[in-house]
């Protein structure tokens, strides 16, 4: 017969978070090693030339082509905020054509791949995620497997090339059409002419900028789909497990963007 | 011949623990056993779709889980699997889901119309009229369609190994029977080795040359349907009653 318990309030105290660190730790564990095992797969996808082109381009026009029409508002009324509030803080200060080294700058460095990077998350990823998930919960993956064909070379691979080559150029059509609205803006609002605006653009302009942008829009482009992919294959439980995974892929995949993105500049703008 | 060796496995709890047992070739053995005992997970296991914490599953000779991706290779292209649900790919048409059956290396050496024949031969050995499915997505089709273009599916590249994972669930009492007949008359005509997991016991019992029984993660019965019937083990008893009820409420509910 089992004596009462001898465990102290004390000691559980002490256990539970130790409990959590263990989980938490466990966890994180498990995502990177099968992180790294995707990205292994894939590359060993397109090393044995398993990949159909076929399929890369049916992705480029599900992540690419048909995101433009979002990617091109968001860049729109970035570009419009950022002249209409650099113009509110300038005025009376500064000259006036700095704006446009403001808006570019922003715009290039910052805004044009993150906004687009947080617009994929939610237009791409959770879509991928959603899809996976419900192959998987409905047995599709094991279909594959099962008919002797390797997902990550019919479902990953595509996606994740597909993000690689389709992100910049999203996000240099967002640079492009995010800059416009800004000087269009600065124009319309604050009297500030074209040649003003490019101008101011122009004194504080790098090559390098362009160079980070896509730099970004490449790692995102990387990201997304990959992070996407390994929710999706990990998902369980039927259709409110689709939506729990989802959820989760969304929180993960704009964490990401969000720290990656804050580890740019100490390491290409020093 | 397929044979077990001492398959175990958990996952939050056991459902497998040591079970052993081998399948004659162009046998049809079915696998019974009440929700929750691990007979869907039992039957991945013939073709390496679910790590096993221990054991091995060898496919008429070749080893599941110590051959290597190349064995395992060879096992699934010789096993034709079909799912509960069908598990055809969504984005794919009728023609596109039962192609992929075919083997890659097959596949990639026929002509286009060699695969088309092959196809359309496939979706009449299930009772379909292929030019009214062929270009329909998985969505477009009935319950009991999307099981047999399942079942075309695994049939498409000639498999000398058949498993079915509970091929009547979902359906109704007709279209149980016609799935049921479809089985018998397939297993001949294909000469293939079946293994059937079932919770439709009746069916099972006359379809089947041999039957198990799983119960709490380990084997209850193995041996013919006659012995089953008769089987004077308490436990088969009851599941034996227990499955006869539900038929029998089944039967009054239609």
């Amino acid at each position: 017969m089992p004596g009462p318990s001898t465990e102290t309030p004390a000691l559980t105290i002490l256990q539970r978070p130790l409990a959590s660190v263990g989980r938490v730790s466990r966890n994180v564990a498990e995502h990177a090693g099968q992180l790294g095992l995707l990205v292994a797969r894939t590359a060993r996808a397109f090393a044995t030339l398993q990949v159909s082109p076929r399929s890369v381009l049916q992705q480029i026009y599900v992540i690419g082509v048909q995101s433009i029409p979002i990617v091109i508002v968001t860049a729109v009324l970035a570009g419009i905020v950022t002249s209409q509030q650099g113009g509110y803080q300038f005025q009376g200060a500064v000259p006036l054509y700095v704006l446009g080294s403001i808006v570019v700058a922003s715009v290039v460095l910052e805004l044009g791949p993150v906004l687009t990077a947080i617009v994929l998350v939610g237009r791409v990823g959770a879509r991928i995620t959603a899809e996976l998930g419900t192959m998987k919960v409905s047995e599709q993956i094991d279909a594959f497997h099962a008919l002797g064909r390797d997902p990550v070379a019919m479902l990953a691979a595509p996606r994740i090339l597909a993000g690689v080559i389709a992100v910049p150029v999203l996000v240099a059509i967002a640079n492009v059409v995010g800059v416009l609205a800004g000087m269009v803006a600065a124009r319309l609002t604050l009297g500030l002419g074209f040649e003003s605006f490019l101008y101011g653009a122009r004194l504080f302009w790098h090559n390098w900028d362009l160079f980070y942008s896509l730099a970004k829009a490449v790692v995102f482009g990387f990201a997304i789909p990959v992070i996407s992919i390994h929710m999706g294959l990990r998902t369980r439980g039927g259709a409110a497990g689709v939506g729990r995974t989802t959820t989760a892929s969304v929180m993960f995949m704009t964490l990401t963007v969000l720290i990656l993105d804050a580890l740019f500049p100490p390491l290409l703008l020093q | 011949m397929i044979q077990y060796h001492d398959i175990w496995k958990a996952f939050d709890t056991p459902v497998l623990q040591g079970v052993s047992f081998s399948v004659e070739e162009g046998e049809m053995f079915g696998v019974f056993g009440p929700s929750g005992t691990g007979k869907s997970v039992l039957l991945k296991t013939t073709i390496g779709l679910i790590d096993l914490d221990r054991g091995d599953v060898t496919v008429e000779g070749d080893s599941v889980y110590r051959g290597g991706k190349a064995s395992l290779q060879r096992i699934r292209y010789r096993v034709g699997y079909v799912f509960q649900n069908a598990a055809l790919f969504d984005s794919l048409d009728v023609y596109e889901n039962v192609q992929m059956g075919l083997p890659e290396e097959e596949l990639r050496v026929m002509k286009r119309l060699d695969v088309t024949r092959r196809v359309w031969d496939a979706l009449e050995l299930v009772n379909l009229e292929p030019d009214q499915v062929l270009r329909k997505l998985p969505s477009e089709l009935s319950g009991g369609m999307r099981k047999r273009v399942g079942i075309a599916r695994a049939i498409v590249g000639r498999p000398r190994i058949l498993l079915w994972d509970e091929p009547t669930t979902g359906l109704d009492p007709v279209n149980t029977a016609a799935v049921e007949r479809l089985i018998m008359r397939l297993s001949q005509e294909l000469n293939v080795t079946s293994i059937i997991v079932t919770h439709d016991i009746q069916g099972g019992l006359e379809m089947c040359d041999r039957v198990a029984m799983l119960e709490g993660g380990h084997l209850r019965f193995i041996g013919e349907p006659d012995a089953f019937r008769e089987s004077p083990d308490p436990v088969v008893r009851a599941f034996v009653d227990r499955a006869a009820a539900m038929a029998a409420l089944d039967q009054v509910e239609v």
